[in-house]
């Protein structure tokens, strides 16, 4: 066994979580570049040197999002769901349904421009770490209403 | 003798109780007026610069007479608006002057009723009720101060109630069958505010409460000598006698010219030499507090500890509450067959964790299955023993593999984890031997995770979830087979006992 796999239906986070998260870091690396490039007329001219890393760090990042995204993914099977994430880290995270305490739906203003949200799991334990990002808006309320009807059908308090 | 009774209408906490939180405030100002003024008035000449030394004498006294006219006018304004009442699903609470704060704990969803008092509060007989309700963040009721007999009676009603109202499948003690009738004769009621013969003198100790307390009995100790000798052993102790040494030593061999300079350094450290010595101080003192005449005793409606020196603490553990524990032996308490027991139970603020989440100061591993089997009422003491003596893979236990040892030098040879037939066990630790123990039916959620260099090695950390405290109960490192196969059948395992607690 390499990783977790078992035979579930795998919901993939949305591609658009990709967009999302590289708008967020190119907006970050134009300025950096900008500022270098600035930099390079002004005082000296090795500083477009910054401009490259910044533009290498940017690509770099990016394929990093690419792979972190495309590798999270989540099970709703009938007694837990499971979230995995992380390439480099990775992890498996298995929450009952019947621990879930509430469920939480957020999504920002670029996040409701593409039409994603984010659906967090909270348990008593503040280790659960289950957080699904890049859920397809018009899936996410269901799919809320869906963890809770199963948390309150099996919910078994502390 | 008054029978104290917990009261279904709005009732107002002590009105004392104000005072005892602003005692510092009004102290503060007093001190601070008498040594402003002093040498100004007395002695007439002396000048120091300072603003209150252009105000004239008796204004300052109009002030400090305003702030402390204040302090108390805020004080009785508080307590006012101070209440609580106790109904049959919840009790209630509500203070504030300007933000109101209205809160209830619903007693099916108590986790713990502690009541705690500090010494100030010992003075006068009075007691701060702690209750702490599932439910995260900063939910729990704390009702201070009420006179003891008010707390107790309180505290005692609440648990009937939860008693009452929820059959609990998953107690932690099944009680004798005349002692669950409830009723109690004087001469068996428990001695369950039983403290040092000289503390009864202070204030009224054995308050009568309309509801009695469940009966208890006394399942472990903790002895005075054995609480020293447990802090003889400490790290601290190691700490204290190793620099007092190498003091000593640095000061008998090295010549005068580098004793010179010694001394040098010590009197320019001097302020941090106390500040380490302080915090020695600090953490001899608190363990002593906390820990002295700990008792821990089962009763029907849970688990009971009561300790303290200073601020006594009586808690009440209501059953199934205790989430995870964790059994921890350092590296001098081995020598002694001396173990040290705490666990998480939800609710209990950071703060208060330290005080309030100690199982067992300081025990034998006789002590240590006592107590134990509390919290798992049906394990098994010999495998249980095993669990707690064994390290790394011994008995059953699945150990770290061999390819952890590169980065995991200290460690690996001690992991080890276990699925028994109640609860899991993950065993750590080289010097300081941890074993955590989590019941299947308090089981969060679960997690396996892996980095980089693990990966190259084919290992995995796994991770039973539980509330907040100080139990993280973690195996790192383990083979990544291991670990995912223990991801699936603890997840099924976990299933199993949940369904089986809510169906009772």
């Amino acid at each position: 066994m390499t990783w977790y796999e078992p035979h579930a239906d795998w919901t993939f986070a949305d591609r658009r979580l990709i967009y999302t998260r590289c708008i967020v870091l190119w907006i970050f690396m134009v300025f950096v570049m900008v500022d270098f490039l600035v930099f390079s007329f002004v005082f000296s001219r090795e500083f477009i040197i910054g401009t490259f890393v910044a533009l290498a760090l940017g690509l770099w990042f990016t394929w990093l999002i690419w792979r972190n995204v495309t590798a999270h993914a989540w099970a709703e099977r009938e007694d837990d769901l499971i979230v995995k994430r992380g390439r480099m880290f990775r992890s498996v995270t298995v929450v009952p349904y019947g621990r879930m305490q509430y469920v939480e739906v957020t999504a920002g203003p670029l996040a409701r421009a593409f039409g994603i949200a984010t659906i967090q799991l909270h348990t008593a334990s503040p280790g659960t770490d289950a957080t699904l990002s890049g859920v397809r808006a018009e899936d996410a309320e269901t799919l809320r209403d869906r963890i809770t009807a199963r948390g309150e059908a099996t919910l078994a308090g502390l | 003798m008054t029978v104290y009774q917990a009261p279904r209408e709005w009732t107002r906490v002590h009105p004392v109780s104000p005072f005892l939180g602003s005692g510092p405030v009004v102290g503060f100002l007093a001190i601070y007026g008498i040594s402003r003024l002093t040498p100004n008035w007395v002695f007439g000449g002396e000048e120091e610069y300072g603003p209150l030394n252009e105000v004239p004498f008796p204004l300052i006294i109009l002030g400090g007479l305003l702030i402390i006219g204040a302090v108390i006018g805020f004080g009785v304004l508080a307590w006012r608006r101070n209440e609580y009442r106790i109904g049959d699903d919840a009790m209630y609470h509500r203070k504030g002057i300007v933000f109101r704060q209205h809160r209830q704990a619903r007693l099916d969803r108590i986790e713990a009723v502690d009541v705690v008092q500090p010494l100030l509060a010992r003075i006068f007989g009075l007691a701060k009720l702690d209750v702490q309700v599932a439910g995260g963040g900063n939910s729990g009721v704390d009702l201070s101060y009420l006179r003891l007999g008010e707390a107790e009676a309180l505290r005692n009603e609440m648990l009937a109630l939860v008693a009452r109202a929820k059959s609990t499948p998953d107690a932690v003690v099944t009680p004798d069958a005349d002692l669950a009738s409830g009723v109690v004769t004087e001469e068996e009621r428990p001695a369950a505010a039983s403290g040092p013969a000289w503390a009864v003198t202070i204030a009224e100790h054995n308050p009568q409460t309309a509801v009695p307390a469940a009966p208890e009995r006394v399942v472990v100790k903790v002895p005075l000598s054995r609480l020293l000798l447990s802090l003889a052993l400490s790290s601290a102790t190691v700490v204290l006698g190793v620099t007092v040494i190498g003091t000593a030593i640095a000061a008998i061999i090295v010549g005068s010219v580098v004793a010179k300079a010694f001394a040098a350094a010590v009197g320019t450290s001097l302020f941090a030499g106390l500040a380490f010595f302080a915090g020695l101080f600090s953490f001899f003192w608190n363990q002593l507090n906390a820990g002295f005449n700990f008792t821990a005793s089962t009763s029907s409606d849970g688990l009971r500890l009561s300790h303290g020196l200073l601020e006594t603490r009586r808690q009440t553990v209501t059953p199934g509450r205790v989430q995870a524990v964790l059994i921890r032996q350092t590296w001098l308490w081995r020598y002694k067959g001396l173990y040290r027991i705490t666990m998480n139970v939800a609710g209990y603020q950071d703060a208060e964790q330290q005080k309030a989440t100690t199982l067992l100061p300081v025990g034998t591993l006789d002590d240590v299955l006592r107590v134990m089997e509390l919290v798992l009422p049906e394990a098994d003491a010999e495998a249980l023993t095993r669990a707690i003596v064994g390290r790394g893979g011994e008995d059953g236990f699945t150990p770290s593999p061999a390819s952890a040892r590169l980065f995991d030098p200290l460690q690996w040879k001690h992991r080890g984890v276990r699925a028994g037939e109640q609860a899991l066990f993950i065993r750590s630790g080289w010097l300081t031997r941890d074993v955590a123990v989590v019941p299947h039916a308090r089981t969060q959620s679960l997690g396996v995770k892996q980095g980089p260099l693990q990966r190259l090695r084919h290992l995995a950390s796994f991770a039973v979830h539980s509330t907040q405290g100080q139990v993280r109960p973690i195996a790192k490192n383990m083979e990544l087979d291991d670990a995912l196969e223990l991801l699936d059948q603890q997840s099924e395992r976990a299933r199993t006992f949940r369904t089986k607690v809510a169906r009772g």
